[in-house]
């Protein structure tokens, strides 16, 4: 038997208008970062709760950590942080983190422990003042994040489930949050996460799943993901604005399939039949002041416009940064 | 480990419920306002069937002296260190009119409480009239109308040609009827009956309000857990179930220690209320009039077995049960309080009912209305206390009673975790009754 951290096959999840997962099947390698991409509504919370035995499959099987979603003890090993973050307003903060240490199978003794430990760590009990002691709401925004944080790691799990972890956070919170993750990796912990800002995904990610409209459009290592789309990609710098003879090149579909201006470069896509040397060709002969011509890999965000469709995207991007 | 989870989520809602400054005040004011509700009642009704020493005018003109004669029957009546003023004024028919207006004027300056007037009818035994400040205080005109009957009674008995000191012995009645309290369970007076009154209204008052409270309580419990979010990560590390069952029985176990406080504190409260009721009792009229009776009526304890205890006991667990389950149905199906307030109508509609029928049901616990009530799921356990603390219920409906109860509490609670489950992670728009029903086919 395969030892993912988590296997999905073949899992369908279907609401009363529409049917949210349609026949997704993925398989996450222990001890990876593995990212889950796809636009705002393509399913990824949905397929995250199913994973986490919130809300169950119609169709389909899903294991986490060797053992069927549907058993309860696999839940101490995880951690979960949702999309949409919240704890009890009026509890103190040591006292909500005990809870939800208790609810992963810790005994109070032993989040203590953690709980010392993390507040230290994330800065939130000082020589000057315990926030420990505070009440939720008495914290600022960042300060809530972290304690959701925390609460998400205090039991040491061996799977780490993050729903949108960088929406909302701050530049620091962001920055703890990438340090983590990595640190997790390093101690053998798999770590999945959905978003949908591809920079993120691209720095941390090994492996990516790609799903819209509830249906996987690609999966696998991110960089064979990126040389299996590569080879047909182009960073094109010009000394001075494209014109003339240089548009005509750029607008002809049997050589170019798609410009993107990233305002100090474009990048192309090359036409199924056309070379790099048919272009770099076609644009000296047009006189085009080149100061870049480079094969380069696809950005994730790349991949994730052509295969996905820009018109699916569009909404979903809008978070984009 | 489930049973760990499970102590975890009562604790939690225990602990933070207990702590609140909320809980403090409601112990602290929950035992005066049971008192209140007991004491003021009590001490409004005795107040109004002490009779005070008569103070009026009595205008005779029956031409036969019957005036003089009532004087006579009042002060029979009256203690020696309270003596009547009674002020008989003899006139003819004709002067009624006249007479009363001076009366009157004597009872706006408060010279007199009032004035009686005695006519011709009153001689044939069938009215007299009464005009004062004492017309609702029911003991003193208790004791106006019986010196009245005595006196015209025995005004016809003469005039029938009897021997006047025959007619006064034989009329001079001081008749007490003793009642006692007769059940399967044996004798008890009737005083412990009406004793039994108050109580059994504390009863139905106490487990109404905690129903209501504490179902409440459950509500904006989950409704808290749903708006701050926080649902998702707890019901990633336990079923929704647990956390359901852990919530109505952190709660629950709010409401008893609540509860525990109130009756132990109402009780305290009595040791100083009860001597300042048993003080006006002796000084009742009922008790000038009929020397001997039993004066000590709602002084004495109620008759309440430790079996009965427990019963109603049981009774408030299944009908918190039943009812916080509801409401925490409710509030996983809305978003906001105000949301929450249109979604609960249905089921304040259930619990409202089971408080209209606790008058009937007190003023008469054997009518097929409050035995049906006392067996319907939805006011057995606001009723069914009540009924049981005024008359025995014989075994069957005591069985149907909590057998119903247990039956609709599984019903419930199956019903409620369902929508629960669902109902925790949906946002935004309300669901429909219909909406709600596939919520419960589906899970």
């Amino acid at each position: 038997m395969t030892d993912f951290a988590i296997d999905v096959q073949h899992v369908v999840k279907r609401y009363a208008d529409h049917v949210a997962v349609k026949d997704l099947s993925l398989q996450v390698p222990r001890g990876t970062v593995y990212g889950l991409l796809g636009p705002n509504g393509a399913g990824k919370t949905t397929t995250i709760r199913m994973i986490l035995n919130i809300i169950a499959p119609d169709e389909g099987t899903i294991r986490v950590l060797g053992a069927p979603s549907n058993d309860a003890r696999a839940s101490d090993r995880i951690g979960y942080l949702p999309e949409e973050r919240g704890l009890y307003k009026k509890m103190k903060v040591r006292a909500v983190l005990q809870f939800l240490g208790e609810l992963r199978g810790m005994t109070r003794q032993a989040a203590d422990l953690q709980i010392d430990y993390w507040l230290d760590r994330l800065s939130l009990k000082t020589p000057e003042k315990d926030w420990g002691q505070s009440k939720v709401d008495e914290l600022s925004r960042g300060m809530q994040q972290k304690v959701q944080f925390i609460s998400t790691l205090l039991h040491d799990p061996e799977l780490v489930i993050l729903d949108e972890p960088f929406s909302g956070l701050d530049p620091i919170n962001a920055q703890a949050l990438k340090d983590t993750v990595v640190e997790l990796r390093k101690r053998g912990r798999t770590v999945i996460f959905s978003t949908h800002l591809m920079d993120n995904a691209e720095r941390l990610c090994d492996s990516v799943c790609i799903i819209a409209r509830g249906e996987k459009v690609l999966d696998g290592a991110v960089s064979a993901v990126k040389s299996a789309h590569g080879g047909k990609h182009i960073a094109l710098a010009l000394s001075s604005e494209a014109r003339g003879g240089v548009t005509t090149v750029l607008s002809d579909t049997t050589l170019v399939t798609h410009v993107d201006d990233q305002n100090q470069f474009f990048e192309l896509e090359l036409a199924r039949d056309a070379t790099p040397q048919q272009l770099l060709e076609r644009l000296v002969a047009a006189g085009a002041p080149i100061t870049r011509f480079e094969l380069v890999q696809p950005s994730l965000h790349q991949i994730f416009l052509r295969t996905v469709g820009a018109e699916n995207v569009e909404e979903g991007m809008s978070g984009q940064g | 480990m489930v049973r760990a989870k499970l102590w975890a989520v009562i604790r939690r809602e225990y602990l933070e419920r207990v702590q609140t400054r909320w809980f403090l005040i409601g112990c602290l004011i929950g035992p005066l306002l049971i008192t209140g509700v007991l004491f003021v009642p009590a001490w409004l009704t005795l107040r109004n069937l002490r009779a005070d020493p008569a103070n009026l005018i009595v205008i005779d003109a029956t031409g036969a002296g019957l005036g003089n004669r009532l004087r006579a029957s009042l002060d029979s009546a009256a203690t020696p260190n309270a003596p009547n003023k009674v002020d008989v004024r003899v006139t003819p028919p004709a002067g009624i009119a006249a007479a009363e207006s001076l009366a009157t004027r004597a009872v706006v300056t408060k010279e007199v409480d009032g004035y009686v007037v005695l006519d011709a009818s009153t001689l044939r035994g069938e009215r007299a009239r009464y005009a004062g400040r004492k017309a609702t205080a029911v003991g003193d005109m208790r004791r106006l109308e019986t010196a009245l009957r005595q006196t015209s009674l025995s005004q016809r008995l003469e005039h029938a040609n009897l021997n006047p000191a025959l007619v006064d012995s034989l009329t001079r009645s001081r008749l007490v009827l003793e009642s006692e309290r007769l059940t399967e369970q044996g004798r008890g007076s009737d005083a412990s009956r009406r004793a039994n009154t108050p109580f059994a209204m504390a009863v139905a008052f106490l487990l109404y309000t905690c129903m209501v409270l504490y179902g409440q309580a459950v509500l904006r419990g989950v409704l808290e857990e749903k708006s701050t979010r926080v649902a998702e990560v707890v019901v990633s590390s336990v079923s929704p179930e647990t956390l359901l069952a852990g919530k109505v029985l952190g709660v629950g176990a709010v409401g008893l220690t609540q509860q525990i406080i109130w009756v132990a504190a109402t009780l305290y409260l009595s040791s100083f209320t009860a001597p300042v009721i048993a003080r006006m009792v002796p000084s009742t009229g009922a008790g000038s009039m009929t020397p001997g009776a039993p004066t000590t009526m709602a002084m004495s304890m109620p008759d309440v077995h430790i079996g009965s205890l427990l019963l109603i006991l049981l009774f408030f667990i299944l009908g918190y049960g039943v009812y916080s389950s509801l409401y925490a149905a409710v509030g996983a199906t809305v978003n906001s309080e105000q949301e929450a307030q249109q979604a609960l109508a249905p089921i304040l509609l259930l619990i409202v009912s089971s408080a209209l029928f606790i008058q009937p049901a007190m003023l008469n616990p054997t009518s097929t209305l409050a035995r049906v009530a006392s067996m319907f799921p939805f006011s057995a356990p606001v009723i069914m206390p009540l009924r049981m603390s005024l008359v025995p219920i014989p075994p069957w409906e005591m069985a149907v009673s909590i057998l119903g109860l247990v039956i609709a509490l599984i019903a419930v609670i199956l019903l409620a975790a369902r929508i629960y489950r669902v109902g925790l992670l949906m946002y935004g728009k309300r669901p429909t009754l219909g909406e709600i029903a596939r919520w419960v086919r589906q899970a």
